[in-house]
């Protein structure tokens, strides 16, 4: 009886460790489903019936406002029962609106977009993102992708640096390092982004590293002005009201260059400081399968494609092109953070400094 | 019996007869109004109230710590107020000169086509004060706005026009604000007795002299009221400061208000106080501007009958008609035409020299399925709007203005209560308000749909409340007579003599709602895009350019009614 009564027992414990233990296996591992299938030309673990069930997604994002219709627009290409909408802030903006709708239980939003990647470990920490393991993450350098993976993981890069229009300067006496914008004869006649962008943050905290705080407390005399996109920074320079663009974004450099716009841009000797987009799925999400599906479709070579050449950012992918007219990611000296929690804690002291320096404060 | 049992007994009586009047059918629509008015007026702005002394986190709701900290940062904010306070005045004053000059020529001399000319100075007020900046930007904005460029062709040195500037935004503002004083301005004129000026003139005083000496002080109170309003208006006022302020680093309250919520971490503690201290301005204002609305408008109305007569000009009338077709060129057609010839620019500006002309932009309009759908739902909405706010307004105007149901004036009190409140401080209260109950309207079409019923009350309660007015009681009262009941009386007697003003209304109302902007910036969900804020999107992330294809006026009935309704 006893006998039987440990072979009993031990066949329990067996049972347990082994239901744990693959478990917490399936958990390490688990993350991909067993039989991602491929539509379009990419891989999903989305239930695509489910996903054109739900028939709708809505995106936040902080890419301009074209560009995001166009992104959207070739998604549903492929997937008409699926209405896609999205809602267009700068980052600061955008992720105090969610806040705020979180806060109040309301839940509108499927996927996220962050040019700032202090909020989106802020974001992270606050249990944010839904996690969902896309098979085109493989394609995605560790670095870039949140840790465990299927949080977020970076969509595209910007890089910023220093525009200016031939016709209003010649390019013999534009700037040509970061420290060049100091000189009085800019003053009043240079644009930087407001707080709300998120690559306005890395400029910043990539520059304090590089030429120390005063730097900024001397660009500070520039006077410099505010807006909330860069295309109201380049507008003032194709009209010739500014002279340069500070932490100028390469993307919207390449959209304009496109259209014919008179601008050139610089590339300082000590780098361009860039900053990834983080793209997720947030908790509560309204249309998960939809999102899963979307986030897919973002992150393979047929998403980033056109996402790509509508908003002429860099791929994180190897296997996507520059974008048009651009040079590959590899042709410059990227700038970004090594110490992420320190760039998170930074957020506050650049709030301060960019608004003083910009006059909002 | 005793004087105290007396009283006592009236009161008694006097509770019973409110207690039957209230339990009738207007009893208790009197006392569902009452409710709903309250609710919709009243509750965002206790949420905001709240907000404003959240010291604490300033997402978490309810506030976590409360203070008055938000309030005494105002004073860090100086400069901005000083801003403020310095556009309004510099735009109430150009106001309210073309506001006075217009009515003068158009009510009080024999100009040429004066009735086509009313017609023309209203159009300003259709244009909305964000086309006439985008407007303005482009052909007055420093370097290579369009006059700048032209001076500098003719051999000129720098720019000529800045409107990046104070004057710039006032000078916008002046061109909608000097519509509404010529509209509260012109009926006093209309109504003035013309032998005043008639003697002045016999005694040898010049036109000139006549206009100022004579005329201008008997309608002060009308031009007194509205600098007042214009004053309080412009306080308010947000798209003009946003679009040519941004980029010279000019901001007043709106725009910090605008910026403080729409950035991370959000300020919206010190947006509410703003927000507040800017209510509390304008309330008194609005109050003064009451008092001097009730007290002058009849000074220039004499017991004697009189006919009016226009002032004989001679050869100044071509001079004076050239000067009215001159503002509408400059604060109409100018505009127009610098927008639509922007609309088929690459960029933002004219250039002159190397314009390349492109469909681009209609195209990618067009082409975009969200810019399609906030064009329907702003047409929706302000169908929607207009339709149900007039049946619901034109029975809380008979209450307040015909019944004699108990709790009519707080009513009105409460439907006049967002007067005060700028556009964009309420719009940020309905966003607490309604993100922290458990309703869920929040980014849907019905939350815009509830916030423009409750700013536009004020609006369409004053545009019928004049044609109830005008009204004669007696005919409602003979068909009470003959048997009718209340409802049957207004279906049959008081509705068809409302028509014209609930027309004029519904036209009003639909046009407002499709041009909002200040509440809509901050209600505004995925799923429900509307087209004012999706311009200064537009304008903020896809260039001037793109903004320009859009409709940018709203259409102009321009009904006598409403310029009368106004004026009162």
């Amino acid at each position: 009886m006893q006998t039987r009564l440990w072979a009993w027992a031990s066949a329990l414990v067996l049972a347990t460790t082994v239901a744990v233990a693959g478990t917490a296996w399936a958990g390490a591992a688990g993350d991909l489903c067993a039989n991602p299938q491929k539509v379009h030309g990419f891989s999903t673990c989305a239930d695509i019936a489910a996903a054109e069930k739900e028939g709708s997604l809505v995106v936040y994002s902080p890419d301009v406002e074209q560009g995001t219709a166009k992104t959207l627009e070739a998604f549903r290409a492929l997937f008409p029962k699926i209405a896609t909408n999205y809602v267009r802030l700068q980052t600061g903006a955008l992720y105090a609106k969610l806040q705020a709708e979180r806060q109040a239980r309301t839940y509108v939003t499927d996927v996220l977009n962050l040019s700032d990647i202090g909020l989106v470990f802020d974001f992270e920490k606050r249990n944010g993102y839904q996690r969902y393991v896309s098979p085109e993450m493989v394609a995605y350098k560790a670095e870039y992708k949140s840790k465990p993976e299927g949080l977020w993981t970076w969509g595209s890069i910007n890089l910023g640096g220093i525009v200016y229009n031939p016709k209003v300067v010649p390019p013999d006496q534009a700037p040509k390092t970061w420290e060049d914008l100091l000189d009085p004869k800019w003053a009043g006649g240079v644009s930087v982004k407001t707080t709300n962008s998120g690559l306005q943050h890395f400029v910043w905290y990539m520059l304090n590293k590089e030429l120390g705080p005063d730097y900024w407390q001397k660009f500070t005399k520039q006077k410099p002005h505010a807006f909330d996109s860069y295309v109201q920074q380049f507008d003032l320079l194709v009209n010739g009201q500014d002279k340069v663009a500070e932490a100028a974004q390469y993307s919207g450099y390449l959209e304009f260059k496109g259209r014919g716009a008179p601008l050139e841009f610089v590339i300082p000797a000590r780098g361009l400081p860039g900053g990834p987009e983080a793209w997720g799925i947030v908790t509560n999400a309204p249309h998960p399968n939809a999102a899963r599906l979307f986030l897919d479709w973002f992150l393979s070579p047929v998403g980033q494609k056109p996402f790509l050449a509508a908003l002429y950012m860099h791929s994180p992918r190897t296997d996507v092109p520059p974008p048009g007219g651009g040079q590959p990611i590899s042709a410059f000296k990227v700038l970004l953070p090594t110490d992420w929690n320190d760039f998170l804690a930074s957020r506050t002291a650049f709030n301060r400094t960019w608004d003083a320096m910009t006059g909002r404060r | 019996m005793s004087g105290a049992t007396k009283e006592r007994q009236s009161w008694g009586t006097r509770l019973r007869m409110s207690w039957k009047r209230l339990a009738t059918v207007q009893g208790a629509i009197t006392a569902v109004g009452m409710l709903g008015c309250g609710a919709l007026v009243l509750y965002p702005v206790l949420f905001l109230l709240l907000e404003s002394f959240n010291t604490g986190d300033p997402i978490a709701f309810p506030p976590e710590r409360l203070g008055f900290a938000n309030y005494a940062d105002l004073a860090l904010d100086l400069q901005i107020v000083g801003h403020t306070v310095f556009v309004a005045v510099l735009a109430t004053v150009m106001a309210v000169s073309f506001g006075f000059l217009l009515a003068w020529t158009l009510s009080r001399t024999d100009v040429p086509g004066r009735r086509l000319l009313e017609r023309m100075i209203e159009l300003p007020y259709y244009m909305t004060p964000l086309v006439g900046a985008l407007a303005w930007s482009v052909l007055a904005g420093p370097k290579n706005g369009f006059f700048n460029q032209l001076w500098r062709l003719a051999g000129g040195q720098g720019d000529i026009l800045n409107a990046n500037t104070a004057f710039g935004i006032a000078w916008v503002m002046a061109f909608f604000e000097g519509t509404v004083a010529f509209m509260i301005i012109s009926p006093a004129m209309k109504s003035m007795d013309p032998a005043l000026e008639e003697s002045s003139r016999i005694l040898g005083r010049s036109k000139l002299n006549t206009m100022l000496g004579i005329t201008l002080p008997l309608v002060a109170p009308a031009v007194m009221g509205s600098a007042v309003f214009v004053f309080a208006e412009m306080l308010g006022s947000f798209a003009a400061a946003l679009v040519l302020g941004l980029p010279a680093r000019y901001y007043v309250i709106t725009t910090a208000i605008f910026e403080s919520t729409f950035s991370y971490p959000p300020e919206y503690a010190r947006a509410a106080a703003m927000g507040f201290a800017l209510f509390g301005v304008m309330f008194i204002m609005f109050s003064f501007y009451r008092r001097i609305a009730s007290r002058g408008v009849h000074t220039t109305i004499t017991g004697t009958a009189f006919r009016p007569r226009a002032m004989a000009m001679r050869r100044w009338r071509w001079v004076l008609v050239a000067g009215c077709w001159f503002y509408v060129f400059l604060a109409v057609i100018l505009p127009m035409g610098a927008l639509l010839l922007t609309s088929f620019q690459r960029f933002a500006t004219v250039m002159v020299r190397e314009s390349v002309f492109t469909l681009a932009n209609y195209r990618t309009a067009l082409q975009l399925g969200p810019i399609r759908t906030a064009l329907m739902n702003s047409v929706f909405l302000g169908v929607s709007v207009a339709t149900v706010g007039v049946l619901v307004m034109t029975l809380l105007v008979w209450i307040i203005y015909r019944s004699n149901v108990p709790g009519r004036a707080p009513i009105e009190y409460l439907i006049m209560f967002p007067q005060a409140v700028p556009r964009m401080v309420f719009g940020l209260a309905m966003l607490w308000a309604w993100l922290n109950i458990p309703l869920p309207i929040y980014g849907t079409l019905w939350l815009l749909a509830l916030a423009y019923f409750t700013v536009l009350l004020p609006l369409g309660v004053r545009t019928l409340a004049v044609v109830v007015l005008q009204i004669d009681r007696s005919l409602e009262e003979c068909a009470r007579m003959c048997g009718a009941s209340w409802m049957h009386q207004l279906r049959t007697v008081t509705m068809p003599l409302l028509r014209p003003g609930i027309i004029a209304a519904w036209l009003l109302i639909f046009m407002a709602s499709v041009r909002e902007v200040g509440a809509s910036i901050f209600l505004m969900g995925p799923n429900s895009k509307v087209i004012g804020p999706s311009i200064i999107s537009s304008w903020m992330s896809s260039g001037t350019e793109l903004t320009r294809p859009w409709p940018s006026s709203r259409p102009s009935p321009c009904s006598s009614r409403w310029r009368s309704s106004s004026a009162a």
